[in-house]
C-alpha cells in the first residue's frame, strides 16, 4: 500500500505518527545516502565554510564530476546557511570542523573557511586521517603557519593542495608543458585582469544564500588604502604569482617599486625580482566584459595566456607561446582550473598522481606575503603611491 | 590639381622611413628629385631621426627645402628647429611610428572621441610599448609618451619606477589622481606596437598602434554598458600618413604642430630623466 493511500485510510492522529516516522525515515535515508552511495569509485567531500566560493565555484565543480566525487558533508557555522547548501546535493550538515572530520564518509576535506582559520582546520584535516586536503588560498597567514602545516603533511602523508585555480587551469599546463627553455630567458612578466563585481558570476554560477553584503569604505584613508593594496594580492594577484615564481629564479629577491590602488577596486603594483621586472594590473570595475591576462615575456619568445572568468565554467585558458615568428596556440580545452583542481585532488586520494611539493607551497605562499606587505608598507613611506583621487566606497571585495 | 612636390631622403633617411617605397605610394603627390640636393634644393627633405635631426633639419630648410619629413626623432630639443621653420615658413612634420598612425591623426574624430569619453570616467591609464631589443629605451620612451601628447591626454607626476636594457616602468597620474603606468618591454617575440588601455567605472577604451613597418591597421575599440564597439580600420602605415600631411601642409600653407608637441614630450622627459 501507498503513503498516499494508507493516509486517506487512517485518522488524523494516526495520520501526524505515520508522517512523522516517515519523515525521520526520510531523515535517517538521508543522513545515510552517502554512506548508500559510497561505492569504491565515489570519494567523498567534506566542505568547511558554505559561502559563495563553495555555492558558486566548488559546488558546480564537483556536480560535473559525479562520476569521481561526492558531496557528503558541508559545514559551516550559520546552521541556516549549513542546511541550505547541504541540502542542495543531499549531504549531511553541521556547524562545527569537529564533527565534518569525524564523518567517516568524507575522504577530502575542502577549507573554504576565513582566512585565519585555514592552517589550523589544514592540520586537523591531516590529523583526522583524510585522503587529501583542499585549501582555499592562502592556506596560511604567515611563513611559520605554513612550515607547521608543511610537517603534519609530511608526518601524516595526507597530500595537500591549495586552491590557486590557474595552476589547474589545463591551458596553463599545456604551456608548462610546451615552452621549453622560455623561463631562462623571460624577463618581464605581467598579469593584468579585468573582472566585473563577483556577484555577477556567482549569479551566473549558482543561486547564493547567506550573501553578507560588504560594507564601503574610504578611499583615501591610507588605513584602507593597505588593506585594499594586501587584499588585493592575498586575494587576487594570488592567483597568478604562483604563475609568476615561475619565472623569478630569484623569488627571495623580490622588491616593490611601486603600488597604489585603483577605485573602487584595483592595484598597480611594480615589482623586481634579481633581473626580472613584474608588472601587476588589476581592476574591479563595473564592467560586463572581463580580461585576465597573464604574459611573460624574454628577448626573443614570449607567453600569453587569456584566462576564463572566475565561478563560471567557460572552460580553460587559451595560450599562446610565440617564438621565432611563429605562435603556438594551446587550447582551449573543456574545463577550467577549478574543476582542475577537484580532478587532482580525486587523484591524490587515490593514491595516483603527485602533489605539489610543500617547498612550492612555501615559496608562493612566501611570495604572496613578501608582495602584500611590501606593497602595503609603501604608503607609510611614499603617500605619493596611495594617488590623490577624492575618496569613494570601496564596496568591491576580491574575488576568490 | 595636386601639385607633384619633389623628395629627396640620403641612404640613412631612406633606411629610416622607408622613403622610396612610401613615396611611390603617393606617386601624384611627390616624385624623387631629379637632379639631387647638390643642384637643387627638394621640395622635401626626408631626415633621418637619430641624434642631431633637429641641426640636419635647420640645415635642410635653410637650403630652400620647403619642409622636412623626419623618420622616428629621438628625444631632442627642437626650440631652434622651430625658429628656423617658423622664419622660413616652412614645415616640419615628424614621422614618429605610433602617434603618427592615422587612427591619431586630428582629423579622426571617432578615435578621439572614443578616448575623450574614456579619460572622463578613468579608473586607470595602462599603456605598453614594445620595441625589439637593442633599441634605446629612451627612444621608445619618447615615442610612447609623444602616443599620450597625440591622444592629448595630460599626465602630471610622472616618475621613473624602474628601467633596464631591457625596458622601463613609468608611473603617473590624471587629473583627480587616476593611476597611469607606462611600460616598455624590448622583444622580438611580440609585435612593435604600442598599446594604449583606459579602464573607465563599467567598460574601457583599448586602441593598438601597430608597427609601421607594414599597414597593418590600428585597432580602436571601445566597451561600455551598451556592449562593444570596434572602429572602421585604416590600412595605412604611419610613414605613408606623415608624407601625405607634408604634402597637405606644404600645399595649404597651414604650419604643422608637430614639433610643438615634440616639446610637450621632450617636457615629460626631462621630468623622468633630470
Amino acid at each position: 500500500m501507498s503513503l498516499i493511500q494508507t493516509l486517506i485510510r487512517t485518522g488524523p492522529a494516526e495520520k501526524l505518527q505515520l508522517l512523522q516516522k516517515r519523515s525521520s525515515y526520510y531523515k535517517e535515508v538521508s543522513n545515510l545516502s552517502s554512506q548508500a552511495q559510497a561505492s569504491p569509485a565515489l570519494l567523498g567531500v567534506g566542505i568547511l565554510g558554505a559561502g559563495p566560493v563553495t555555492q558558486a565555484i566548488h559546488l558546480p565543480s564537483l556536480a560535473r564530476l559525479g562520476n569521481i566525487l561526492e558531496v557528503r558533508h558541508i559545514m559551516d557555522v550559520d546552521p541556516a546557511v549549513a542546511e541550505a547548501v547541504a541540502g542542495r546535493v543531499g549531504a549531511n550538515f553541521s556547524t562545527s570542523m569537529e564533527e565534518l572530520l569525524a564523518d567517516p564518509a568524507v575522504d577530502i576535506v575542502a577549507i573554504c573557511s576565513p582566512h585565519q582559520f585555514h592552517a589550523a582546520q589544514v592540520i586537523a584535516s591531516c590529523r583526522a586521517g583524510k585522503k587529501a586536503v583542499l585549501c582555499e588560498k592562502p592556506f596560511a597567514m604567515s611563513g611559520e603557519e605554513a612550515a607547521g602545516i608543511s610537517a603534519v603533511s609530511a608526518e601524516t602523508g595526507v597530500p595537500i593542495i591549495v586552491g590557486a585555480m590557474h595552476t589547474f587551469d589545463p591551458g596553463w599546463l599545456a604551456a608548462e608543458d610546451a615552452w621549453g627553455d622560455l623561463p631562462e630567458q623571460v624577463h618581464t612578466v605581467r598579469s593584468s585582469i579585468v573582472l566585473p563585481p563577483n556577484p555577477r558570476f556567482e549569479d551566473f554560477a549558482t543561486e547564493i544564500v547567506g550573501r553578507v553584503p560588504l560594507p564601503g569604505s574610504d578611499t583615501s584613508d591610507p588605513k584602507v588604502i593597505k588593506a585594499m593594496l594586501t587584499g588585493g594580492v592575498m586575494g587576487l594577484a594570488i592567483h597568478d604569482l604562483p604563475l609568476v615564481r615561475r619565472f623569478t629564479p630569484d623569488f627571495e629577491s623580490v622588491e616593490v617599486l611601486h603600488a597604489e590602488i585603483v577605485r573602487p577596486f584595483g592595484y598597480v603594483i611594480s615589482l623586481r625580482a634579481g633581473s626580472v621586472t613584474i608588472e601587476l594590473r588589476a581592476a574591479m570595475n563595473a564592467t560586463w566584459e572581463p580580461s585576465w591576462e597573464f604574459e611573460a615575456i624574454g628577448n626573443d619568445a614570449a607567453l600569453r595566456i587569456d584566462f576564463t572568468p572566475s565561478y563560471v565554467h567557460a572552460g580553460s585558458a587559451t595560450a599562446r607561446i610565440l617564438s621565432e615568428g611563429r605562435t603556438t596556440v594551446l587550447g582551449p580545452f573543456g574545463h577550467n582550473g577549478y574543476e582542475g583542481e577537484w580532478r587532482k585532488l580525486a587523484e591524490l586520494a587515490s593514491g595516483t598522481g603527485q602533489p605539489p611539493s610543500a617547498e612550492t607551497l612555501i615559496h608562493d605562499l612566501e611570495f604572496a606575503l613578501a608582495i602584500a606587505d611590501a606593497a602595503a608598507g609603501r604608503i607609510d613611506a611614499n603617500p605619493v603611491d596611495a594617488g590623490s583621487a577624492a575618496s569613494s566606497p570601496a564596496d568591491q571585495e576580491v574575488n576568490a | 590639381m595636386t601639385t607633384q612636390l619633389s623628395v629627396y631622403a640620403d641612404p640613412q633617411a631612406e633606411a629610416a622611413g622607408a622613403v622610396s617605397a612610401v613615396v611611390a605610394s603617393l606617386p601624384l603627390s611627390f616624385g624623387p628629385a631629379p637632379d639631387g640636393p647638390a643642384v637643387s634644393a627638394p621640395d622635401v627633405t626626408a631626415i633621418a631621426g637619430h641624434a642631431g635631426w633637429t641641426g640636419r633639419s635647420a640645415d635642410a630648410l635653410r637650403n630652400g627645402a620647403k619642409g622636412v619629413v623626419v623618420s622616428g626623432p629621438v628625444a631632442e630639443d627642437p626650440a631652434e628647429l622651430i625658429a628656423v621653420a617658423d622664419a622660413a615658413g616652412s614645415v616640419v612634420v615628424l614621422d614618429q611610428q605610433w602617434a603618427g598612425n592615422t587612427a591619431l591623426a586630428p582629423a579622426a574624430g571617432n578615435v578621439h572621441s572614443v578616448i575623450d569619453t574614456a579619460l572622463q570616467d578613468a579608473v586607470l591609464l595602462d599603456s605598453v610599448a614594445v620595441a625589439a631589443p637593442g633599441t634605446d629605451p629612451v627612444h621608445l620612451l619618447t615615442d610612447q609618451l609623444a602616443v599620450l601628447v597625440q591622444c592629448g591626454i595630460t599626465v602630471r607626476n610622472v616618475r621613473m619606477v624602474q628601467q633596464n636594457g631591457n625596458g622601463y616602468t613609468v608611473a603617473g597620474v590624471l587629473a583627480g589622481g587616476v593611476p597611469v603606468a607606462l611600460q616598455g618591454i624590448l622583444t622580438s617575440a611580440l609585435p612593435a606596437t604600442a598599446s594604449l588601455t583606459i579602464l573607465t567605472s563599467a567598460g574601457r577604451a583599448d586602441v593598438v598602434l601597430p608597427d609601421p613597418a607594414a599597414a597593418w591597421p590600428a585597432k580602436v575599440r571601445a566597451v561600455t554598458t551598451e556592449g562593444a564597439t570596434t572602429l572602421p580600420t585604416l590600412y595605412e602605415s604611419s610613414h605613408r600618413t606623415s608624407w601625405s600631411r607634408a604634402h597637405s601642409h606644404i600645399s595649404s600653407g597651414i604650419p604643422a604642430n608637430d614639433l610643438t608637441q615634440f616639446t610637450s614630450v621632450m617636457s615629460l622627459l626631462s621630468q623622468l630623466t633630470s
